[in-house]
């Protein structure tokens, strides 16, 4: 019959009291002795549950009272334990798959943040009902509303004339009306913008039509882009992207304290910007395509950007702009070149 | 290993007698722990995340049985599955919540006052589940607060604050460290706990004055760095090198900067909550962490987690838990050989139950 010795510390149910003892293993039982080699505990095997094993750590058997023994080497291997006992500590010894940890790792994370979720919120927007997005864009511009937003001073011929400009490119694109509708709002916060939310609304800032007030194309290419948002779902598959990011982020690294959360905090910002930035090329290409296919000229969305990035540099000499290159649009040259590069 | 140990049947005189008075001992590895971290966050990622709550207690039993005080490490009781419970819970209940913000933002405010009023609960729930799930020579702790002193505590108390143009807050973080630990117990033996309002308070001036002297200076460097940007950076068309590094350089000052100013706090509280708590006749505390050690030693391991690009996670928390063991000295009564574990007749009430199904994750620091 097999018989191991070992020596530890045996601790009795549901008390602080503990003993030094030996203990004597056999394929039948477990004995303890304490130094005048009485018999303390003497257990089955069948009633001996073990703690998984852990690196460095000395795997404690438990006996069905409660008692407990801990042996003093934590190098000690019990007998009887069955073979897939221990697996993880194996697996976290092992130094091969360790070294393929660190290199799988990084290359999973960004394959499951760059590819995974955004081709998951392209393919759930279709989940979205069209009474849900509906509300959700009333309300989120009821908050820019008050955040941001003045009623506009654009005089109504004016007003009167974009919006008709706006039906007929509706038209001529075969889009909903009632569902791309065209507002204009005084911002100082904004400046001169446009931005579209996720039901078809697309706001206009005062600010922009007076910049754009000689290039009436301009100002259509720059619509034509914001419908592209609206087309593509940009502003829920964004949601849906943050959302599924932080989760990931919080499952997988969930026990990081303090410092670690600052640093996961501004790489999933970025991650976001990174998000929209594809996501403007997309608008972008959008924009284009449907200007050559309505017969305009793939150069007024350039003159639009063009005009655009002139009234940024003029801001930039008296703030300190140069945090805009974290912004979440791609460098606007490149858009430019882009957009008067382009062929269909 | 446990030399330390007396003999514990022997007849002793009436307490208060002391049976070993020593520094927590850690004896964990960065190279050990390294392996069990990356191979679990792999594991987690292939399982997409269910692996979590085993890395999880795989991690927290790591952490646990490496401290030991007078030879006895502690243990961590929770099983994995209690934890992927509290997690789905909590996944569940974020997804809610995120959507209802991203969706209906005016929903939003409803929400945040149910959440207000569910968190005395959950903190509640967080703590006992914690405790319940820390053992000691065979002997569980355990967490008895109530909902009612909970609210006062964390959610009526910062409020109030607020209106006092927070000077009533150190007198608030004070109320809140002694309602964490005094009802605290292990086993049969309720904790004492005795802190002081004037602590917190001279705590607080402290950090204040250590912030000002760190923005200053802080500012000034912001201030070179910022003239330096101006020359190249209005230009968007040609990023220089620098248009990165400097903001990177900012973001880095600021975490250091964040971490000196917690570590001169944390650490005088965790000495004045440590000094004075005890068993009594079974355990005293001393703790006697250096604010400035501290600082540094949090202060290297952020920058090294950065510069590593996380690698170095492992090593600044061991490193970071062998700091803390080796500021803290306990002393052990005569009393301590006789505590009984409590918690399973404990079991009756709703929240006990309640504490054993999953654990709610908070983290209060």
């Amino acid at each position: 019959m097999n018989q191991t010795q070992t020596t530890g510390c045996y601790y009795y149910p549901s008390r602080s009291q503990h003993i030094q003892c030996s203990a004597v293993i056999n394929d039948e039982q477990i004995q303890l002795f304490d130094n005048q080699t009485n018999s303390i505990v003497s257990v089955s095997n069948l009633d001996c549950s073990f703690e998984s094993p852990l690196p460095g750590i000395a795997t404690a058997v438990c006996f069905a009272d409660g008692g407990r023994f801990i042996p003093d080497d934590i190098n000690f291997q019990w007998p009887f334990t069955h073979h897939s006992h221990g697996i993880a500590q194996q697996l976290e010894k092992n130094k091969l798959l360790i070294l393929a940890s660190v290199i799988l790792i990084p290359l999973l994370l960004w394959f499951i943040l760059y590819r995974g979720i955004p081709a998951i919120a392209v393919y759930s927007v279709g989940l979205a009902s069209p009474s849900m997005v509906e509300a959700m864009g009333e309300q989120s511009l009821q908050v820019i509303e008050k955040i941001a937003l003045e009623p506009t001073q654009l005089p109504s011929e004016k007003q009167a004339l974009i919006q008709q400009q706006w039906h007929s490119m509706l038209d001529d694109l075969q889009l909903d009306k009632k569902k791309f509708r065209l507002s204009f709002y005084q911002s100082d916060y904004f400046s001169a913008n446009a931005f579209a939310l996720p039901h078809g609304r697309v706001i206009v800032t005062d600010e922009l039509v007076i910049l754009l007030k000689d290039k009436p194309d301009a100002l259509r290419a720059i619509l034509l882009h914001e419908i592209g948002h609206v087309q593509y779902h940009h502003g829920i598959r964004l949601a849906a992207q943050a959302t599924a990011s932080t989760i990931v982020l919080a499952i997988i690294f969930g026990d990081l304290e303090g410092i670690t959360e600052v640093v996961l905090g501004s790489s999933s910002s970025f991650l976001q910007q990174a998000f929209s930035r594809d996501m403007e090329r997309e608008a972008d290409k959008y924009a284009i395509e449907k200007l050559i296919a309505l017969g305009y000229s793939n150069d007024d969305f350039a003159d639009a950007i063009q005009a655009l990035q002139n009234k940024l540099d003029e801001q930039a000499q008296l703030d300190e702009s140069w945090l805009k290159y974290l912004s979440t649009h791609p460098s606007s040259q490149e858009r430019i070149d882009f957009a008067r590069q382009y062929t269909p | 290993m446990d030399t330390t140990t007396p003999p514990v049947n022997t007849t002793h005189a009436p307490s208060p007698q002391i049976i070993s008075q020593d520094r927590v001992k850690f004896s964990g590895k960065a190279g050990e722990f390294f392996g069990i971290w990356t191979v679990n966050i792999l594991l987690s990622i292939l399982t997409l995340g269910i692996y979590s709550a085993w890395a999880k207690v795989r991690t927290y039993r790591y952490f646990y049985s490496n401290t030991s005080i007078d030879g006895h490490s502690f243990d961590y009781l929770a099983t994995p599955i209690q934890i992927l419970k509290g997690r789905i819970l909590a996944v569940a209940v974020f997804v809610i919540y995120s959507l209802v913000i991203q969706f209906f933002p005016t929903f939003g405010i409803l929400l945040a006052i149910c959440l207000l009023f569910a968190m005395p609960w959950i903190i509640n729930q967080g703590l006992r589940f914690n405790m319940r799930m820390t053992r000691h020579r065979n002997v569980r702790f355990a967490f008895a607060g109530n909902y009612g002193e909970a609210f006062i505590n964390f959610i009526i108390l910062p409020i109030a604050s607020i209106f006092t143009l927070y000077l009533l807050l150190p007198y608030v973080l004070k109320r809140i460290d002694q309602y964490m630990h005094e009802n605290i117990s292990y086993g049969n033996k309720p904790i004492t706990v005795n802190l002081q309002g004037e602590k917190y308070y001279m705590a607080a001036l402290i950090t204040i004055g250590v912030t000002i002297a760190g923005l200053v200076i802080f500012g000034i460097i912001l201030g070179l760095t910022g003239t330096a940007m101006g020359i190249g950076a209005i230009d968007a068309e040609n990023i220089h090198p620098s248009t990165i590094i400097f903001p990177v350089l900012i973001a880095a000052l600021y975490v250091a900067f964040l971490t000196l100013v917690s570590a001169v706090y944390q650490s005088i509280i965790r000495n004045h909550i440590l000094n004075n708590s005890e068993f009594e006749d079974v355990a005293s505390f001393k703790s006697d962490l250096k604010a400035v050690q501290y600082a540094m030693l949090l202060f290297t391991n952020a920058f090294a987690i950065i510069f590593t690009l996380g690698m170095a996670y492992p090593w600044a928390k061991i490193r970071k838990a062998r700091l803390l063991c080796s500021a803290t000295e306990v002393t052990i009564y005569h009393g301590a050989i006789a505590i009984i574990d409590t918690a399973e007749q404990q079991q009756s009430s709703f929240a006990e139950e309640a504490a054993n199904v999953f654990d709610i994750d908070i983290s209060l620091t």
